[in-house]
């Protein structure tokens, strides 16, 4: 294959060697990406390059959906905002009641001389990039560093957690979901108040661990955020509990649940930011 | 047409056909779209590999490669050394793969994409944790059938027996 301005012979290295010198290399850069997480520069350059293509390319889907919108019978339309008000009527009542008992709450741990809880700040977030599942459930959403995101950070939508801000850039940052294997989050079942460890499984479920075989706990039961992580702020719904069973070998329930943050369905998210909890003298 | 005036054509063919590559695996995917979508970025690294090799081969596989495991939140090495495999076998075996026609040519192509996989598989399972199902699989079916429709896309375009001008 000499094409005009190729010598035919004079190929450096043979194509064994080179293979055998970029393998060391990747080698070396997996080693040095898990060990010692040493490539965050690289990442934050990746991340810089893909933020404008990846919000142009955000633009044929919506165009798709804008167009889908603009054809949705006026009927439909109607018939979601008398939902909607409804909804609205009833969120306001419980809102009312909610800010009463805050005020009461209040007032009884400042009788009690308890710390007050820290107040809570959030930044909307939208989704801006999922990859492949295959070893971790990451997605990618559009705010970053210079909005005041951090690693560490808990993210929710709507229905309830979605996971943890894991790697942060300047204009995005990575969260791992909570069904992410490996990702561990502390919760209490809502019904009976036990708490316990959900641990993701991958492929979108969970796996509540460490539950003795008598555990009061059936499907349907919700899992809420227990707090006691400091991490998480307390009751943010994490999942359902799907299926329960018990196997010879082990002493604990095996306890699988679903959760209910709507990844697949919402594109809207919202970090928590937990203010730092002031010490007083 | 001069030559001078041709290789420019075919660094742009190539360069632009790379640049879309990327530009469709940063379309929001999500479902079972994402779970079957084919490698557009190894399928065009692997086919100028094999239609130009003197342009493109090692390096740029590494970098895309770099990329892939950016996108996925991987660690970084592990598409890398994955796509560098298959770039060695298709070098290995392009005299071969170059007499056949699109839809044999495909089956040929079909272990190389499978071994990449597996790489990455392999990799992420030392270096990460084991993968969740084996859905890890699909998209190199869809990949292989990419590769036959680019293939014939060639074959119609440039006529037959010119595919090696691509």
């Amino acid at each position: 294959m000499a094409t005009p301005g190729q010598l035919m012979f004079a190929r450096g290295l043979g194509p064994t060697t080179r293979l055998l010198f970029w393998l060391l290399l990747g080698a070396s850069l997996v080693v040095v990406d898990s060990r010692y997480h040493a490539l965050d520069g690289l990442r934050s350059g990746f991340s810089l390059l893909l933020r404008p293509v990846r919000e142009v390319m955000l633009a044929p889907g919506d165009v798709a959906s804008e167009l889908g919108g603009f054809f949705t019978r006026h009927r439909l339309l109607q018939k979601e905002r008398d939902a909607l008000l409804a909804e609205r009527t009833q969120l306001l009542a419980g809102m009312n009641e909610a800010r009463e008992l805050g005020r009461e709450n209040a007032e009884l741990r400042a009788l009690m001389q308890l710390q007050a809880r820290p107040g809570q700040q959030t930044i909307h977030a939208a989704l801006l990039y999922r990859g492949h599942d295959w070893f971790a459930q990451r997605i990618t959403i559009d705010q970053g560093a210079s909005s005041g995101v951090r690693s560490g950070l808990p993210v929710v939508d709507a229905n309830g957690l979605v996971g943890q801000v894991s790697r942060v850039y300047p204009l995005s940052s990575e969260v791992t979901q909570v069904s992410s294997p490996d990702q561990l989050t502390p919760v209490f079942v809502e019904r009976t108040g036990q708490r316990g460890l959900a641990g993701g499984l991958g492929q979108g479920r969970l796996e509540l661990r460490y539950m003795p075989t008598q555990t009061d706990i059936r499907p349907g039961d919700r899992l809420l955020t227990s707090g006691i992580d400091r991490v998480y702020p307390a009751g943010i719904p994490v999942g359902q509990v799907s299926r329960v069973s018990r196997s010879q070998a082990s002493p604990y329930l095996r306890v699988e649940s679903l959760p209910l943050a709507g990844i697949d369905r919402s594109r809207a998210v919202l970090v928590l930011i937990a203010e730092p909890r002031v010490t007083k003298p | 047409m001069s030559a001078a005036s041709q290789t420019r054509d075919s660094w742009r063919r190539l360069l632009g056909s790379l640049v879309l590559a990327v530009l469709l695996e940063q379309l929001p995917w999500s479902g079972w779209l994402l779970t079957i979508r084919p490698d557009f970025v190894l399928v065009a690294v692997l086919f100028w590999v094999l239609h130009q090799p003197a342009r493109i081969g090692f390096g740029a596989a590494f970098f895309f490669g770099l990329l892939a495991d950016f996108q996925d939140g991987a660690v970084f090495g592990q598409h890398a050394i994955a796509y560098v495999i298959g770039v060695y076998l298709v070098l290995f075996l392009r005299l071969r793969l170059l007499q056949f026609d699109p839809i044999r040519q495909a089956a040929q192509l079909f272990p190389i994409l499978l071994t990449t996989q597996l790489v990455v598989l392999l990799v992420g399972w030392l270096a990460v944790n084991p993968p969740s199902g084996l859905a890890l699989l699909l998209p190199v079916f869809t990949s292989t059938l990419l590769w036959y429709l680019i293939a014939l896309f060639m074959r119609l375009w440039h006529g037959k027996g010119a595919q090696d001008r691509a």
